[in-house]
């Protein structure tokens, strides 16, 4: 890792933190709990493509940790939450990637729907109660849209970043 | 968008309505009643449809009712037909005892709100 790629790695952070922090302002109040688009998965699915497996698991697990240091909510029940969907969806995320089957869509609501996996899964841990797994369904169905979104932006951002941070290999 | 990305929010649908549909099912809560006669379990029958029976209690038979969802004694030996006179019952917070009889008629499921507000 060189210097230059190391600061752009802090800055991908940077901006997931940002983002995190923003959505966290304006929750979507909907029918669901817990529903979010998720836009901090943009640096992600981002790093993803335009570095490595490796890099996107850095910001992530990065983002995540100092996200929830900055909200105050470290290993709190919301910071468990994160890092099991964060967690499970980047193992997915970077199976569909390496895999080589599926575009950038199909990384990102893959990504979207272990996200929510992991989430039921750690609430189910954590309370013992089984009220959550009634959403789960919802939830899957809704993370196939944000998913898609996020796919989108991020295809828009990496198709504009082309050839400024070096090429990248994968076909988005 | 390839041919793999979409035949993967299809399967994604398909595993969401898989998913609702047992949850769909298990809404509706069946009722179950069940007899004991000396603390041993005689009889179990479901309070969806409406039937007769009948249990053999320690002064004779006690004859049971279903009907619309509630039960009933009916009929049955005792000096003073507490339980028969006790009528209709379809919670699950209140038995029918037939001391006499040494007969319990319980209802099973899901406890439904408090049985009792004190104000």
């Amino acid at each position: 890792m060189n210097t230059k790629k190391g600061v752009i790695l802090a800055f991908l952070i940077a901006l997931g933190i940002v983002f995190q922090l923003i959505e966290s302002f304006f929750p979507i109040v909907m029918v669901v709990p817990g529903y979010k688009i998720g836009i901090a998965n943009i640096v992600s699915l981002f790093a993803l493509y335009a570095y490595s497996p490796k890099d996107m698991v850095i910001v992530t697990t990065g983002r995540i940790f100092l996200a929830s240091l900055l909200q105050g909510t470290l290993f709190s029940i919301a910071f468990l939450l994160s890092v099991s969907g964060g967690l499970l969806s980047m193992f997915a995320m970077i199976l569909a990637y390496r895999s080589k089957i599926f575009s950038i869509y199909g990384v990102s609501v893959l990504g979207a729907c272990f996200h929510n996996v992991g989430q039921v899964l750690a609430i189910t841990y954590i309370y013992q109660q089984y009220f959550m797994q009634l959403f789960l369904p919802i939830l899957l169905a809704l993370s196939i849209v944000s998913g898609l979104c996020i796919a989108l932006l991020t295809r828009q951002i990496l198709l504009r970043m082309k050839g400024k941070l070096g090429l990248w290999k994968t076909s988005i | 968008m390839r041919k793999a990305d979409k035949i993967l929010i299809v399967s994604i649908m398909i595993a969401c309505l898989v998913l609702i549909i047992p949850i769909m099912q298990n809404a509706p809560v069946s009722k179950e009643a069940v007899v004991q006669v000396k603390n041993k379990e005689v009889l179990r029958f479901s309070l969806l449809e409406n039937a007769n029976y009948a249990v053999d209690g320690t002064l004779g038979k006690v004859s049971i009712e279903v009907k619309d969802g509630a039960v009933r004694v009916k009929q049955e030996n005792s000096p003073h037909h507490y339980c028969s006179k006790q009528g209709f019952v379809d919670s699950v917070n209140t038995p029918i005892v037939c001391l006499p009889n040494e007969t319990v008629v319980r209802i099973e499921g899901q406890e439904d709100g408090e049985d009792v507000q004190i104000q």
